[in-house]
């Protein structure tokens, strides 16, 4: 570890954020994010091996094929966002605009699959483990989702400040960085819920 | 860098309204989180005393069973999370900018949101005193499925009201852990590299890397609890093919933790002080540090402790027996290195001093019942017995709780500027060495004889060691009025402080007392050689003895 | 200084050291052998074992603290500073030597108890197998025994907020007052009706929580006629502190006397003070902070008597 001195020439009242600590802090909080997803599928793992009937009455499993089309979009996206940091760090702003607006259509996407799919199941929250763990696990996932679409709104928005990139934005690398987290937990989840029944 | 305009101008007197609004500066929010959990620390002694008088006999007479099990659950979730948590980040917010010569934390409006969320989930939980039904009842660990029975039936109830106010303090604690550990990682002074840094230092990165853990399996086993409550879902619920004991494991995994968070800066604190009152160095100081980390990776995977009567296999009960006891030996390494601190020092025995001694004392005593109940076979018989109780209110009271008086005695003169009062520190020692060993010591053969912990009555033959254990616990209520009245009196006329009564070294000990706004500002001094120099005459930073004329000389003109 | 005087200080300090040192061993036997008397009376074949862990771990302990203690005394006594005396002491910033040492003994010491504890658990083989089940259903069971439910060679617990249910093998006893057959070895199944249960019996040194949803085996064997308490461990709501039985161990030929007297008993409500104390409480115009019912008391062959006197 080496030691960073704090003087910073012009530097804005003692009191201002330093934008350098502002990853950091983003990149620990991710990491402690993780830590709520692995409870909720250690739970679900715990109560799925040791439940004695496990899917609710008449019901036979999950249906997997448009989730999988789901989970293709969501993956991809996390290229198109990639891209469009790509992008943003050549300055083009036009082709990063339109491959993090194409990232956050295809989030969108992504969240209108999962109400269709809610939409036509035939067990609830409260039917047994199953369905608590299912809707558990989808919806504080999709809530992130949602999250990641809204701060994807704002840092575009914030793109057309005149000069607000100069300096490097922080809040693109967060963004994309969180987005990448919610691929990454999505492709677990997809794992634990269709493929393993 | 340069001295040249050091010291800083002092802050104008900026009068008390800043500690009742949203202030971003560390130095406030601190003082602000301390007073706070000292506000709550009383309503929890209160209902302390409240226990301690029912158990004064063996019926049930005092108050209404109901009643009992609302108020020793609601005790010790104001111990918690409204005292010892929100007192321990007090302390990091003063100490760690000033310690690693940074001018405020990282996140400094962050900073003051995770402060203003105590007294908002403060409110809501004692709002929920005062809702139909009652407060929650199901004591701190809320294992449903008594914690989902919700007897009184209305959507807004005690427990509900409870989860939502352990999720919030979650939140805080989260907000205020990504804030000490960027500060600590960022925006430590020049030349301070990690192992230049003071011990307090280490074992707030230590424990507030372990909130990040542990904090969010909690709040993900809260989230499940809070919906089998109020939505109707099983995941702990039997007659829905829920698991119980999945909850423990939830919990356990962050509230086994929650104690190093606890007892780890208080071991920072005892790391601070032994140097400076026995005027040596700290010995061993890189083990020490690191013995703090070895703490973290262990206190992770300890948690099914908690649970060997709860139903878990015999090869688990040994596995996590074996890595509960391995505890001990960082444990020990630390214990070990301040008495070789003390060793051939030349003590003064000012306040802090006894408080630290006297936890150490305690800390020892609670070390050891640590380690019979990590045995499996003695922890069957004792487990959620009054030994237990005895042992974590040891580690809790008679260290933390006497590590952090130590450590508010010591600071105070930094931050407020003013001394407090010898003879009535002194005599708060006294009270509280007394009334703490008095108190929890006879919960041990009371446990070990049989006595189940949160019972509202008991049988007869434990009589005598619950009058004795009351008496202690009234005494313990009594201590507090010396501290109340000492830093009351010293905060509104105590003598001025220089900027280094204690001759300690450290960079908080090179600002004027209290310390300016902004710390160092711009001007932080380069630091050259390891904490801890006493008697080696090396300076801790470039420029020491010009820095130190400057605030004498300001000192002077004041 | 001469060599010689050197020598004879540190003879002294060596001599006085021994001294103490077998001062504190001694002293820490002695406490060893007290810890016997701060346990209830022994009453199965586990509290034995239980009881010289636990006096081997306070003589252990007793040690450790003695040792640390007297550190901080001779310190407090004679490296005080003087009035005045502002200088520092000599700065020793360590020693890596016995830095080792005191990181290997508390890790072989420690290891060492983990390694008696394994041992002891596995000779005490009080858990048994666990299984999942469905939760009972108490209307369907009201007021009777399912005798054929039960493995023969098996006692079965029910817990319920708040009363203790005990039901016989072999036999359509229960009993609301656990009667066993001295140096016979006995199973449990316990099983919870509601929340969980701790099954604790201080005199036998065992405890298990019932978790509802699972039978639990548990195996005892009782080595002392007499009358114990059994006491719930684990928090179970308002009457908590109310759910406690009696637990009388009886020699063979007492305990078949009492199977078949019991048996011919009427069926009659079980003992549950949280029954009696709930009517009271109800009763009152304000009854107070919310809590759950009590279930009804079970329906049993023998009640047993709440106040006979208990040894442990």
């Amino acid at each position: 570890m080496t030691t960073t001195t704090l003087q910073q020439p012009g530097a804005p009242a003692e009191h201002e954020e330093h934008p350098k600590h502002n990853l950091t802090g983003f990149i620990i909080f991710l990491c402690s994010e993780s830590v709520i997803f692995l409870a909720f599928f250690s739970g679900y793992a715990l109560l799925k091996t040791s439940a004695l009937n496990w899917l609710p009455n008449g019901v036979e499993g999950l249906e997997w094929r448009m989730p999988l089309i789901n989970t293709i979009v969501l993956v991809s996206s996390s290229g198109t966002i990639a891209l469009a940091e790509h992008f943003k760090n050549r300055e083009n702003m036009a082709l990063f605009r339109g491959f993090w607006l194409m990232s956050m259509a295809m989030g969108a996407y992504f969240l209108y699959g999962q109400a269709v799919e809610w939409s036509g199941l035939q067990f609830g929250f409260t039917s047994g483990t199953f369905g608590g763990t299912f809707y558990l696990l989808t919806g504080f996932h999709g809530l992130h989702v949602a999250t990641g679409i809204l701060l994807m709104g704002l840092m575009l928005i914030k793109s057309f400040i005149p000069g607000n990139y100069k300096g490097g934005e922080q809040g693109v690398q967060a963004t994309s960085l969180f987005w990448h987290f919610v691929d990454v937990i999505w492709i677990i989840l997809f794992l634990l819920i269709y493929v393993w029944q | 860098m340069t001295i040249a305009t050091f010291p800083p101008e002092p802050t104008p007197e900026q009068g008390w309204g800043r500690y009742f609004g949203f202030c971003t500066d560390a130095k406030v929010i601190g003082i602000q989180y301390i007073v706070t959990a000292f506000f709550f620390f009383l309503i929890g002694g209160l209902l302390a005393m409240v226990i301690r008088g029912e158990l004064i006999t063996p019926a049930s007479d005092l108050v209404d069973r109901a009643v009992y099990n609302g108020i020793y659950t609601m005790h010790g979730t104001i111990m918690l999370f409204l005292f010892i948590f929100p007192v321990l980040n007090g302390l990091n917010n003063l100490l760690i900018p000033t310690m690693i010569g940074a001018p405020d934390m990282a996140f400094p409006r962050l900073n003051a949101v995770a402060f203003w969320l105590v007294p908002i989930f403060g409110f809501l939980l004692m709002a929920s005193f005062f809702v139909p039904g009652g407060p929650a009842y199901s004591g701190w660990w809320s294992y449903p499925p008594v914690s989902i029975q919700n007897p009184v039936g209305h959507l807004i109830n005690g427990q509900g009201m409870w989860i939502t106010a352990v999720a919030l303090s979650g939140v805080s604690s989260i907000m205020g852990a990504i804030n000490f550990v960027t500060t600590i990682l960022r925006m430590r002074a020049p030349g301070m590299t990690l192992f230049r840094m003071p011990v307090f230092c280490w074992t707030a990165l230590a424990a507030q890397s372990l909130q990040l853990i542990g904090l969010p399996a909690l709040t993900g086993g809260a989230i499940m609890l809070l919906m089998d409550l109020t939505f109707g879902t099983s995941f702990y619920r039997p007659e829905g093919g829920g698991d119980p004991v999945l909850y423990q494991h939830f919990f356990w995994f962050y509230s086994h933790p929650a104690v190093y968070v606890i007892i780890l800066p208080v071991f920072g604190i005892f790391s601070e002080l032994f140097p400076v009152y026995s005027r040596k160095p700290l010995f061993g100081y890189v083990y020490v540090a690191l013995a703090s980390f070895i703490i973290v990776g262990l206190g992770l995977i300890v948690w099914v402790h908690h649970m060997f009567p709860s139903g878990v296999a015999q090869w688990m009960r040994n596995l996590f027996m074996v890595t509960t006891m391995l505890i001990a030996v960082p444990t020990g390494v630390k214990v070990f290195a301040w008495l070789g601190t003390l060793w051939g020092g030349k003590l003064r025995l000012t306040t802090p001093m006894l408080f630290c001694l006297g936890g150490l004392f305690n800390f020892v005593f609670a070390g050891i019942t640590g380690i019979m109940l990590a045995t499996v076979p003695v922890d069957i018989h004792v487990s959620n017995t009054y030994f237990v109780v005895g042992h974590f209110h040891y580690v809790i009271y008679g260290a933390a709780v006497m590590g952090i008086f130590a450590a508010i005695y010591h600071w105070f003169p930094k931050f407020i500027g003013r001394m407090p009062y010898e003879g009535l520190g002194k005599l708060h020692f006294l009270l509280t060495f007394i009334g703490a060993n008095l108190n929890f010591l006879p919960m041990h053969p009371l446990g070990l004889t049989g006595m189940p912990r949160r019972v509202s009555s008991y049988d007869p033959e434990f009589t005598f060691w619950n009058v004795v254990a009351s008496l202690g616990a009234f005494l313990l209520g009594v201590s507090i009025i010396p501290f109340l009245l000492n830093m009351l009196s010293a905060w509104i006329r105590g003598p001025k402080a220089t900027h280094n009564p204690w001759n300690a070294i450290g960079l908080e000990w090179l600002l004027p007392s209290p310390p300016p706004e902004d710390n160092f500002g711009e001007e932080v001094p380069t630091v050259i050689s390891r904490p801890y120099g006493y008697g080696s005459g090396q300076p801790l930073v470039e420029h020491q003895d010009e820095i130190e004329r400057r605030l004498a000389l300001q000192e002077a003109a004041a | 200084m001469t060599s010689s005087s050197t020598r004879s200080i540190n003879t002294t300090a060596v001599v006085g050291l021994s001294f103490w040192v077998g001062l504190m061993v001694l002293i820490s036997h002695w406490m060893g052998q007290q810890a016997h008397r701060w346990l209830p009376v022994q009453a199965s074949t586990a509290a034995p074992l239980v009881d010289d862990l636990f006096s081997f771990e306070t003589a252990i302990g007793t040690f450790v603290f003695l040792g640390v203690v007297s550190v901080m005394v001779w310190v407090m006594l004679f490296n005080r500073a003087e009035k005045y005396d502002e200088t520092d002491a000599i700065p020793i910033e360590g020693n890596t030597r016995l830095e080792v040492i005191w990181t290997a003994i508390p890790f072989v010491l420690v290891m060492g108890i983990a390694f008696w504890t394994i041992r002891a658990s596995d000779q005490l083989g009080t858990l048994g197998p666990m299984e999942h089940i469905h939760p009972r259903n108490p209307v369907e069971e009201a007021g009777g025994y399912l005798g054929d439910r039960l493995p023969a060679e098996q006692v079965e617990v029910i817990a319920r907020q708040w009363s203790w249910e005990f039901r016989y093998p072999g036999t359509t006893v229960s009993s609301t007052e656990l009667h066993l057959a001295v140096d016979q070895p006995v199973t449990f199944r316990l099983v919870s009706e509601d929340v969980l249960h701790g099954f604790y019996i201080p005199a036998f040194r065992v405890k298990q929580d019932v978790v509802p949803g699972r039978a639990i085996d548990f195996n005892v064997t009782p080595t002392r006629e007499g009358v114990y308490r059994l006491r719930d461990s684990q928090f179970s709501g308002t009457w908590f502190a109310a759910n406690q039985a009696d637990v009388v161990v009886e020699s063979a030929e007492e305990h078949q006397e009492w199977l078949q007297k019991a048996a011919r008993a009427p069926l009659q409500p079980g003992l549950s003070l949280a029954v009696s104390e709930y009517a009271t409480r109800q009763a009152r115009s304000n009854p107070g902070w919310a809590t759950v019912p009590p279930a009804p008391p079970p329906q049993v062959n023998v009640p047993g008597s709440p106040a006979q006197p208990h040894q442990a």
